[in-house]
Parts: C-alpha cells; sequence; structure tokens
C-alpha cells in the first residue's frame, strides 16, 4: 500500500520512476476525475491528468513531504485543471454528444441505462452550479468519501456535503423522483 | 444526508462509476517520462558544459585582471622610488659638492625610513584601490 513514508524512501533513493509507478494506480482515477470535473471533456481530462504526473515526477526531488501526499498531488491537478480551463475556448458541456461518446465508451461495466436517460441525467448534472456538479462527480465517480472529495476540492467537508445535499435534491425534483 | 439509495444515487454511480483514462494511460505516461527523462539529461549535459564555459572565461577574466593588478602595483612602486630620487636629488644636489660624505651621513637615516615607507605604502595603496574597483563581471 503506497503511504507517504514508503514514497519518500523512494524520493530519498532518487528512484522517481519507480515512486510514479507507485503514485500511478492510486491516483491516476482521482486525478483523471477532477481534471474531469474541471475540464468536463473526456481527452482534454486525459491530457491534464498526463501532465500533473510529470509535473509531479519533476517535483519529486523537491517534495519533502510537509504537505501530505495527496494534498500535494491534488493541488498540482486542480491548478493544471484550471490552466487547462482557461486555455480551452470553447468550452464543452457533458450533455455534447461527444462527451455522451465518451460516456458510454467508459461506462460500458455500470448496468445498462437507455442513451435518453443517460443523457437526461447528464443534462441536469450540467445545468448544476459548478461546485455542485463538481461534487456530484468526484463522490459518484469512486465511492469516494466526503473526506476525500473536501481534500481533491480543497473544501471543508462540511461544505461538501451541503453540496452535495443540494445537488442530489435538484437533481432528484429535476428527475421527479 | 448522503446515503446512495435513491433511484438518482445509481444512476449517478453508473454513470459516473466507471469514468477511467484510456486502457494506454500508463503506458503512453511512461513513454513520456522515459523521453523526459532523456531530454533532461541532454539538458543537464548542455547546462554543464555552458557553466563550464563561463567558469573557464571567469577563471581567464580573472588571471588578466591579477596580471593588470600586479603590473599596476609595479608601475605605481616605480613611479614611487623615481619621485623619491628625483627629490633626494633635488635636496641632496646644493649640498654634494661641498661635503658629500657628511650630507649623506646628515640624512641617511631620513632617506631610508621615506624608501622603507614608500615601498611598504604603495603594495597597500595598490591593493586597496584593486579592491575598491568592485567585482569582475561577465558581459
Amino acid at each position: 500500500m503506497l503511504t507517504d513514508a514508503r514514497l519518500m524512501e523512494f524520493v530519498r533513493a532518487q528512484r522517481h520512476d519507480e515512486a510514479i509507478a507507485l503514485l500511478l494506480p492510486a491516483f491516476r482515477r482521482k486525478v483523471f476525475g477532477l481534471a474531469y470535473s474541471f475540464l468536463r471533456n473526456r481527452e482534454a481530462a486525459e491530457d491534464v491528468t498526463q501532465d500533473v504526473f510529470i509535473k509531479v515526477w519533476r517535483a519529486l526531488p523537491g517534495f519533502d513531504g510537509r504537505a501530505s501526499l495527496s494534498t500535494w498531488i491534488y493541488t498540482i491537478a486542480r491548478n493544471a485543471s484550471l490552466s487547462a480551463l482557461r486555455a480551452r475556448r470553447p468550452q464543452s458541456s457533458l450533455s455534447d454528444p461527444e462527451v455522451m461518446d465518451a460516456v458510454d465508451a467508459i461506462d460500458t461495466a455500470a448496468p445498462a441505462e437507455s442513451t435518453v436517460e443517460r443523457a437526461a441525467l447528464l443534462r441536469l448534472v450540467d445545468q448544476l452550479p459548478t461546485k455542485q456538479r463538481q461534487v456530484i462527480m468526484l463522490f459518484y465517480m469512486e465511492e469516494q468519501s466526503h473526506e476525500e472529495v473536501a481534500t481533491m476540492l480543497a473544501m471543508p467537508v462540511g461544505t461538501v456535503k451541503t453540496l452535495l445535499h443540494r445537488a442530489r435534491a435538484r437533481l432528484s425534483a429535476a428527475a421527479g423522483n | 444526508m448522503s446515503t446512495r439509495d435513491s433511484q438518482v444515487d445509481k444512476h449517478l454511480e453508473a454513470l459516473f462509476g466507471g469514468l477511467d483514462t484510456a486502457p494506454d494511460f500508463d503506458a503512453r505516461l511512461m513513454a513520456r517520462l522515459r523521453a523526459e527523462s532523456h531530454t533532461d539529461v541532454a539538458e543537464r549535459a548542455i547546462r554543464t558544459r555552458q557553466q563550464e564555459r563561463l567558469r573557464y572565461r571567469k577563471a581567464q577574466l580573472e588571471l588578466q585582471s591579477w596580471r593588470g593588478s600586479m603590473l599596476r602595483l609595479l608601475t605605481l612602486d616605480t613611479l614611487g622610488i623615481a619621485f623619491f630620487l628625483v627629490v633626494a636629488i633635488v635636496t641632496a644636489w646644493p649640498h654634494l659638492n661641498r661635503d658629500v660624505p657628511d650630507l649623506s651621513r646628515q640624512y641617511v637615516a631620513y632617506i631610508g625610513t621615506l624608501l622603507g615607507v614608500l615601498v611598504a605604502v604603495v603594495p597597500l595603496v595598490g591593493t586597496w584601490l584593486e579592491r575598491t574597483r568592485g567585482p569582475v563581471s561577465l558581459r
């Protein structure tokens, strides 16, 4: 299991490639999800995720372990996502056909949903305020805890709970649940 | 507040639960890291060569500067000694014809002291002037 102490051992031994190999399985999906929650585009999120790990690899020699590993990586990921977001014009939305295709492509293991229902739900999520949308996506992406989502978005846990509650209430009302 | 039991929760889990990178993501990343690593090595080699070149030029300039200061010191020394000799000759000349041995006995202490002071002070003044000129800078 990856711990900050174990990573620091690799960093001190200058074994950065091994450190990245250790980080990837633990953080790849989380970083991708975080980038996706900002960018709402799978390819752009993948590019940002790659850039984030390259940045982490470059910065590893300077990582002193004072901040926790996850906080450090999520900060890099948020900054990279925001930079990519600023650079991207025009912005796509979750309910764009290309995003729908991408979600279909990555969601083959999930229970079968009709494309219409999926599109409708995506459209509803897309209409949520940015923070609510991000919390919803990250919370449901990988069974994340409130604490993990709070760390990813650099928000207090209470705020995450409130945003999640409001977003679910809004989605339930809109879906007629 | 956030239990996952409603229909919306199930739909959301189905939508976002499988969100992941493409299967070749890790391989692409490792390839990029390898490429970065090679670039890094090449960049470091170029940087090292540039630093070595700079260090060599700096050392050369310092050496030239040292030679220059030595020449300046020698010139100052020479000037000091020449000045002392002129003063000594001009002072001594009117008395020289009358009684050279008496004169030399009378002034030998002053002449010796002056010569010593000049020899000691001139290099010190030269060194001080050299230090106050500021460090050697590369263009």
